[in-house]
Protein backbone atom coordinates (compact mmCIF):
# COMPACT_ATOMS: atom_id res chain seq x y z
CA UNK A 1 0.00 0.00 0.00
CA UNK A 2 1.28 3.36 -0.78
CA UNK A 3 0.50 6.34 1.20
CA UNK A 4 -2.49 8.23 -0.83
CA UNK A 5 -1.69 11.58 0.85
CA UNK A 6 1.64 13.00 1.94
CA UNK A 7 1.94 12.88 5.63
CA UNK A 8 3.92 15.13 7.55
CA UNK A 9 5.17 14.85 11.40
CA UNK A 10 7.06 17.17 13.52
CA UNK A 11 10.07 16.54 16.28
CA UNK A 12 11.54 18.19 18.49
CA UNK A 13 15.18 17.51 19.58
CA UNK A 14 16.80 19.71 21.77
CA UNK A 15 14.51 22.18 21.65
CA UNK A 16 15.15 22.81 17.99
CA UNK A 17 12.07 21.61 15.51
CA UNK A 18 12.13 20.29 12.09
CA UNK A 19 9.89 18.15 10.22
CA UNK A 20 9.42 15.04 8.06
CA UNK A 21 7.38 14.10 5.43
CA UNK A 22 6.62 11.48 3.20
CA UNK A 23 5.90 11.84 -0.18
CA UNK A 24 2.82 9.77 -1.91
CA UNK A 25 4.89 6.50 -3.38
CA UNK A 26 6.23 5.81 0.15
CA UNK A 27 4.38 3.17 2.20
CA UNK A 28 1.67 3.86 4.11
CA UNK A 29 3.86 2.74 7.17
CA UNK A 30 6.30 4.68 6.50
CA UNK A 31 6.98 6.57 9.55
CA UNK A 32 6.23 2.79 12.08
CA UNK A 33 8.74 1.52 9.65
CA UNK A 34 11.77 3.64 9.10
CA UNK A 35 11.64 6.44 12.01
CA UNK A 36 10.47 5.03 15.11
CA UNK A 37 13.74 5.98 16.56
CA UNK A 38 11.85 9.59 16.12
CA UNK A 39 8.58 8.71 17.89
CA UNK A 40 9.43 10.12 21.56
CA UNK A 41 10.53 13.14 20.31
CA UNK A 42 7.00 14.09 18.39
CA UNK A 43 5.36 17.13 18.44
CA UNK A 44 2.24 18.68 17.42
CA UNK A 45 2.81 20.87 14.00
CA UNK A 46 4.58 23.87 14.72
CA UNK A 47 7.02 26.35 13.59
CA UNK A 48 10.52 24.93 12.60
CA UNK A 49 13.79 25.46 12.30
CA UNK A 50 14.36 22.94 8.66
CA UNK A 51 11.84 20.36 7.35
CA UNK A 52 12.64 17.39 5.14
CA UNK A 53 10.69 15.53 2.45
CA UNK A 54 11.87 12.18 1.42
CA UNK A 55 10.96 11.50 -2.68
CA UNK A 56 11.14 8.41 -4.39
CA UNK A 57 10.67 7.50 -7.84
CA UNK A 58 12.24 10.64 -8.77
CA UNK A 59 16.07 11.60 -10.02
CA UNK A 60 18.49 13.27 -7.81
CA UNK A 61 20.21 16.40 -9.32
CA UNK A 62 23.27 16.27 -11.20
CA UNK A 63 26.61 17.65 -9.08
CA UNK A 64 30.00 18.80 -8.60
CA UNK A 65 31.93 16.77 -5.96
CA UNK A 66 33.65 19.21 -3.47
CA UNK A 67 34.54 16.68 -0.48
CA UNK A 68 33.54 13.20 0.76
CA UNK A 69 34.19 11.47 3.87
CA UNK A 70 34.51 7.90 4.34
CA UNK A 71 34.32 6.02 7.59
CA UNK A 72 33.87 2.50 8.75
CA UNK A 73 31.80 1.62 5.52
CA UNK A 74 29.91 4.85 5.82
CA UNK A 75 30.11 7.57 2.94
CA UNK A 76 29.02 10.85 2.38
CA UNK A 77 29.79 12.39 -0.94
CA UNK A 78 29.35 16.57 -0.32
CA UNK A 79 29.03 18.92 -3.60
CA UNK A 80 26.74 21.54 -5.07
CA UNK A 81 23.89 21.57 -7.74
CA UNK A 82 24.11 23.48 -11.14
CA UNK A 83 21.41 25.82 -8.71
CA UNK A 84 24.05 26.27 -5.82
CA UNK A 85 22.62 24.06 -3.96
CA UNK A 86 24.24 21.80 -1.10
CA UNK A 87 23.96 17.84 -2.03
CA UNK A 88 24.74 14.98 0.17
CA UNK A 89 25.10 11.52 -1.38
CA UNK A 90 25.19 8.55 0.91
CA UNK A 91 26.51 5.00 0.55
CA UNK A 92 26.58 2.28 3.00
CA UNK A 93 29.26 -0.29 1.87
CA UNK A 94 29.41 1.17 -1.50
CA UNK A 95 25.51 0.86 -2.06
CA UNK A 96 23.97 4.23 -3.15
CA UNK A 97 20.83 4.96 -0.39
CA UNK A 98 19.83 8.21 -1.02
CA UNK A 99 21.15 11.81 -2.05
CA UNK A 100 19.87 14.80 0.27
CA UNK A 101 19.24 18.38 -1.52
CA UNK A 102 18.95 21.48 0.96
CA UNK A 103 18.43 25.13 -0.14
CA UNK A 104 20.58 27.94 0.63
CA UNK A 105 19.61 27.93 3.62
CA UNK A 106 19.19 24.60 4.84
CA UNK A 107 15.87 25.18 5.76
CA UNK A 108 14.03 23.00 3.49
CA UNK A 109 15.52 19.76 1.91
CA UNK A 110 14.17 16.72 -0.32
CA UNK A 111 15.76 12.97 0.45
CA UNK A 112 16.10 11.61 -2.93
CA UNK A 113 15.79 7.74 -2.47
CA UNK A 114 15.53 4.80 -4.98
CA UNK A 115 12.08 2.99 -5.31
CA UNK A 116 11.66 -0.07 -3.68
CA UNK A 117 14.22 0.47 -1.30
CA UNK A 118 14.66 -1.73 1.56
CA UNK A 119 14.10 -0.78 5.20
CA UNK A 120 17.51 -0.71 6.70
CA UNK A 121 19.07 1.08 3.33
CA UNK A 122 16.33 3.92 3.60
CA UNK A 123 16.49 4.10 7.47
CA UNK A 124 19.99 4.78 7.05
CA UNK A 125 19.18 7.17 4.28
CA UNK A 126 17.35 8.96 6.43
CA UNK A 127 19.06 9.08 9.60
CA UNK A 128 22.02 10.74 8.21
CA UNK A 129 20.51 13.31 6.24
CA UNK A 130 18.75 14.34 9.06
CA UNK A 131 21.74 14.14 11.06
CA UNK A 132 23.73 16.39 8.83
CA UNK A 133 20.43 18.72 8.11
CA UNK A 134 20.30 18.91 12.09
CA UNK A 135 24.03 19.56 12.67
CA UNK A 136 24.12 22.24 10.08
CA UNK A 137 20.83 24.13 10.95
CA UNK A 138 21.50 24.52 14.79
CA UNK A 139 25.49 25.44 14.49
CA UNK A 140 24.29 29.34 15.14
CA UNK A 141 22.31 28.48 17.40
CA UNK A 142 25.07 27.61 20.16
CA UNK A 143 24.05 23.53 19.29
CA UNK A 144 26.32 20.77 18.39
CA UNK A 145 25.77 17.43 17.64
CA UNK A 146 28.71 15.42 18.74
CA UNK A 147 29.61 11.62 18.08
CA UNK A 148 30.19 10.44 21.53
CA UNK A 149 28.42 8.49 24.28
CA UNK A 150 27.14 9.87 27.73
CA UNK A 151 25.79 8.69 30.66
CA UNK A 152 23.85 10.21 33.24
CA UNK A 153 24.90 10.52 37.00
CA UNK A 154 23.31 12.14 39.44
CA UNK A 155 21.24 14.10 37.03
CA UNK A 156 25.01 15.16 34.92
CA UNK A 157 25.88 13.91 31.86
CA UNK A 158 29.35 12.52 31.17
CA UNK A 159 30.58 12.65 27.75
CA UNK A 160 32.88 9.90 26.36
CA UNK A 161 35.19 11.39 23.32
CA UNK A 162 37.50 9.28 21.12
CA UNK A 163 37.92 8.15 17.46
CA UNK A 164 36.16 5.49 16.35
CA UNK A 165 37.26 1.91 18.29
CA UNK A 166 38.42 3.44 21.45
CA UNK A 167 36.03 2.08 23.55
CA UNK A 168 33.48 5.07 23.90
CA UNK A 169 30.58 2.35 24.52
CA UNK A 170 32.69 0.41 26.70
CA UNK A 171 33.59 2.78 28.58
CA UNK A 172 29.71 3.71 29.42
CA UNK A 173 29.13 0.06 30.08
CA UNK A 174 31.48 -0.23 32.31
CA UNK A 175 29.82 2.84 34.22
CA UNK A 176 26.79 1.43 33.87
CA UNK A 177 27.95 -1.84 35.92
CA UNK A 178 30.22 -0.09 38.30
CA UNK A 179 29.12 3.31 38.83
CA UNK A 180 25.79 2.66 40.65
CA UNK A 181 22.94 4.65 39.94
CA UNK A 182 24.61 5.75 36.15
CA UNK A 183 22.09 4.93 33.11
CA UNK A 184 22.88 5.81 29.33
CA UNK A 185 21.74 8.80 27.93
CA UNK A 186 22.72 8.20 24.53
CA UNK A 187 25.42 5.79 22.50
CA UNK A 188 26.50 7.33 19.55
CA UNK A 189 25.04 11.13 18.83
CA UNK A 190 23.96 13.36 21.60
CA UNK A 191 23.39 17.07 21.24
CA UNK A 192 24.84 19.63 23.51
CA UNK A 193 23.64 23.60 23.85
CA UNK A 194 25.51 25.80 26.25
CA UNK A 195 23.89 28.99 27.36
CA UNK A 196 25.35 31.79 28.44
CA UNK A 197 24.54 33.94 31.55
CA UNK A 198 24.19 37.20 32.05
CA UNK A 199 27.58 37.19 33.75
CA UNK A 200 29.19 36.10 30.03
CA UNK A 201 29.81 32.72 31.64
CA UNK A 202 27.73 30.00 30.72
CA UNK A 203 26.33 26.11 31.26
CA UNK A 204 25.88 23.72 28.77
CA UNK A 205 23.25 20.98 28.66
CA UNK A 206 23.50 17.50 27.21
CA UNK A 207 20.11 15.89 25.35
CA UNK A 208 19.51 12.69 24.40
CA UNK A 209 18.69 12.42 20.06
CA UNK A 210 17.01 9.41 17.81
CA UNK A 211 20.38 9.36 16.71
CA UNK A 212 22.38 6.18 19.25
CA UNK A 213 24.23 4.33 16.72
CA UNK A 214 23.79 0.64 16.85
CA UNK A 215 22.46 0.70 20.67
CA UNK A 216 18.57 1.49 20.22
CA UNK A 217 18.46 4.33 22.78
CA UNK A 218 16.44 6.83 21.86
CA UNK A 219 15.62 9.10 25.17
CA UNK A 220 13.95 12.80 24.86
CA UNK A 221 15.66 13.35 27.99
CA UNK A 222 18.08 16.45 29.15
CA UNK A 223 20.89 16.78 31.83
CA UNK A 224 23.22 19.65 32.71
CA UNK A 225 26.78 18.61 31.13
CA UNK A 226 29.13 17.28 33.75
CA UNK A 227 32.43 17.00 31.78
CA UNK A 228 33.90 15.69 29.06
CA UNK A 229 36.32 12.94 28.91
CA UNK A 230 38.56 12.10 26.17
CA UNK A 231 39.56 8.43 26.13
CA UNK A 232 42.55 6.84 24.64
CA UNK A 233 43.53 2.86 25.38
CA UNK A 234 46.64 2.46 27.36
CA UNK A 235 47.93 -0.62 29.50
CA UNK A 236 46.93 1.64 32.45
CA UNK A 237 44.50 3.93 34.16
CA UNK A 238 45.53 7.54 34.24
CA UNK A 239 43.50 10.66 33.82
CA UNK A 240 44.64 14.96 33.60
CA UNK A 241 42.44 17.86 32.50
CA UNK A 242 42.69 19.42 29.33
CA UNK A 243 42.22 23.34 29.34
CA UNK A 244 42.88 26.26 27.04
CA UNK A 245 43.19 24.90 23.29
CA UNK A 246 44.00 21.33 24.48
CA UNK A 247 40.04 20.79 25.71
CA UNK A 248 39.30 23.01 22.60
CA UNK A 249 41.46 20.05 20.08
CA UNK A 250 39.36 17.23 22.47
CA UNK A 251 35.94 18.30 21.48
CA UNK A 252 36.62 19.65 17.95
CA UNK A 253 36.66 16.48 16.18
CA UNK A 254 33.81 14.78 17.55
CA UNK A 255 31.15 17.62 16.61
CA UNK A 256 29.80 17.17 12.99
CA UNK A 257 28.86 19.93 10.40
CA UNK A 258 29.89 21.10 7.12
CA UNK A 259 33.14 23.32 7.88
CA UNK A 260 34.13 24.29 4.42
CA UNK A 261 31.03 26.77 4.91
CA UNK A 262 32.27 29.96 6.27
CA UNK A 263 29.14 30.56 8.44
CA UNK A 264 28.92 27.12 9.71
CA UNK A 265 32.27 26.82 11.06
CA UNK A 266 32.17 29.80 12.51
CA UNK A 267 28.82 29.02 14.80
CA UNK A 268 30.60 25.62 15.52
CA UNK A 269 33.62 27.29 16.13
CA UNK A 270 32.34 29.54 18.88
CA UNK A 271 30.03 26.29 20.54
CA UNK A 272 33.47 24.56 20.70
CA UNK A 273 35.24 27.92 22.42
CA UNK A 274 32.18 28.70 24.87
CA UNK A 275 32.30 24.53 26.02
CA UNK A 276 36.60 24.84 25.89
CA UNK A 277 35.99 27.35 28.50
CA UNK A 278 32.85 26.59 30.46
CA UNK A 279 33.04 22.77 30.36
CA UNK A 280 35.51 20.36 32.22
CA UNK A 281 38.06 18.09 29.44
CA UNK A 282 39.66 15.18 30.90
CA UNK A 283 42.21 12.89 29.39
CA UNK A 284 41.67 9.32 30.36
CA UNK A 285 44.02 6.85 29.41
CA UNK A 286 42.41 3.69 30.23
CA UNK A 287 42.36 -0.35 30.36
CA UNK A 288 38.52 -1.22 29.58
CA UNK A 289 37.81 -2.14 33.64
CA UNK A 290 36.58 -1.37 36.69
CA UNK A 291 38.98 0.67 37.77
CA UNK A 292 38.88 2.52 35.18
CA UNK A 293 35.22 3.72 35.55
CA UNK A 294 35.78 4.04 39.08
CA UNK A 295 38.96 6.70 38.48
CA UNK A 296 36.92 8.12 35.84
CA UNK A 297 33.97 9.02 38.30
CA UNK A 298 35.66 9.96 40.88
CA UNK A 299 37.68 12.40 39.41
CA UNK A 300 34.89 13.53 37.17
CA UNK A 301 32.17 13.52 39.78
CA UNK A 302 33.90 15.03 42.72
CA UNK B 1 54.14 32.35 -2.17
CA UNK B 2 50.40 32.46 -0.91
CA UNK B 3 48.28 31.23 2.50
CA UNK B 4 46.47 27.58 0.79
CA UNK B 5 43.10 27.66 0.60
CA UNK B 6 40.92 26.83 3.59
CA UNK B 7 42.99 27.44 6.58
CA UNK B 8 41.91 29.99 8.38
CA UNK B 9 43.19 32.02 11.89
CA UNK B 10 40.82 31.98 14.74
CA UNK B 11 41.09 32.79 18.29
CA UNK B 12 40.86 29.22 20.66
CA UNK B 13 40.23 30.14 24.30
CA UNK B 14 42.47 33.49 24.04
CA UNK B 15 45.04 31.78 21.57
CA UNK B 16 45.54 32.72 18.11
CA UNK B 17 45.29 28.99 16.05
CA UNK B 18 45.74 28.43 12.32
CA UNK B 19 43.15 25.05 11.14
CA UNK B 20 42.27 23.47 8.21
CA UNK B 21 38.84 24.05 7.81
CA UNK B 22 38.25 24.25 3.82
CA UNK B 23 37.81 21.94 1.14
CA UNK B 24 41.34 20.67 0.87
CA UNK B 25 42.38 21.59 4.14
CA UNK B 26 40.10 19.62 6.32
CA UNK B 27 42.75 15.92 6.74
CA UNK B 28 44.83 18.84 8.58
CA UNK B 29 44.02 17.37 11.61
CA UNK B 30 46.00 19.47 14.05
CA UNK B 31 45.58 23.04 15.31
CA UNK B 32 48.60 25.29 15.16
CA UNK B 33 49.20 27.82 17.71
CA UNK B 34 51.04 31.64 16.66
CA UNK B 35 52.25 33.77 18.89
CA UNK B 36 51.54 37.45 18.74
CA UNK B 37 54.10 37.94 15.80
CA UNK B 38 52.84 35.19 13.63
CA UNK B 39 49.28 35.80 14.08
CA UNK B 40 50.08 39.38 12.90
CA UNK B 41 52.41 38.49 9.63
CA UNK B 42 49.50 35.77 9.16
CA UNK B 43 46.63 38.13 8.80
CA UNK B 44 49.16 40.45 6.36
CA UNK B 45 50.26 37.65 4.43
CA UNK B 46 46.46 36.75 3.86
CA UNK B 47 45.70 40.32 3.15
CA UNK B 48 48.29 40.63 0.79
CA UNK B 49 47.28 37.49 -0.83
CA UNK B 50 50.56 36.57 -2.86
CA UNK B 51 53.51 37.59 -0.45
CA UNK B 52 57.01 37.08 -0.24
CA UNK B 53 59.61 37.30 2.65
CA UNK B 54 60.99 40.88 2.49
CA UNK B 55 57.31 42.32 1.44
CA UNK B 56 56.38 40.89 5.58
CA UNK B 57 59.90 41.88 6.27
CA UNK B 58 59.34 45.08 5.44
CA UNK B 59 55.51 45.44 7.05
CA UNK B 60 56.38 44.18 10.00
CA UNK B 61 59.05 47.07 10.33
CA UNK B 62 56.44 49.21 9.97
CA UNK B 63 54.23 47.66 12.21
CA UNK B 64 57.34 47.05 15.17
CA UNK B 65 60.18 48.31 16.66
CA UNK B 66 62.78 46.09 14.71
CA UNK B 67 65.83 46.12 12.60
CA UNK B 68 65.28 45.39 9.18
CA UNK B 69 67.97 42.35 9.48
CA UNK B 70 65.69 41.18 12.54
CA UNK B 71 62.75 41.54 10.99
CA UNK B 72 63.61 39.20 7.62
CA UNK B 73 64.80 36.95 10.22
CA UNK B 74 61.77 36.50 12.01
CA UNK B 75 59.80 36.32 8.88
CA UNK B 76 61.70 33.83 7.59
CA UNK B 77 61.66 31.34 10.58
CA UNK B 78 58.21 31.74 11.01
CA UNK B 79 57.53 31.38 6.90
CA UNK B 80 59.53 28.29 7.12
CA UNK B 81 57.33 26.46 10.00
CA UNK B 82 54.31 27.28 7.42
CA UNK B 83 56.10 25.66 4.72
CA UNK B 84 57.09 22.67 7.52
CA UNK B 85 53.11 22.03 8.11
CA UNK B 86 52.08 23.12 4.41
CA UNK B 87 49.81 25.72 4.78
CA UNK B 88 51.52 27.89 2.52
CA UNK B 89 51.71 26.94 -1.18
Amino acid sequence: MSLSVQETRYYKVADHVFSLKANAGLSDDFFEKNADNYAPFSVSACDCLFSMEVVTDAKAPVFVEETRQDEEGQRIVCGITQHGESLFEFYLFDKYVGTLVCSKDYRTSKLFVPSAENTSHLKFAVNNALMVLYAIATAPFDTALFHAAVVNYQDRGYMFLGKSGTGKSTHARLWLKYNEGSTLLNDDNPVVRFYKNADGKGFAKVFGSPWSGKTPCYKNEECMLGGFVLLAQAPFNEISRLRGVQAYAAILPCISGKRWERSIADGLHNTENALAANVPVWYLKCLPDEAAAKLCLKTVAE
Amino acid sequence: MRIKNGFVLREVCGEQVIMGEGVGALDFGKLLCLNETAAWLWQKACDMGDFTVEKLAEALCGEYDVSAEQAKADVAAIVAEWQKVNVVE
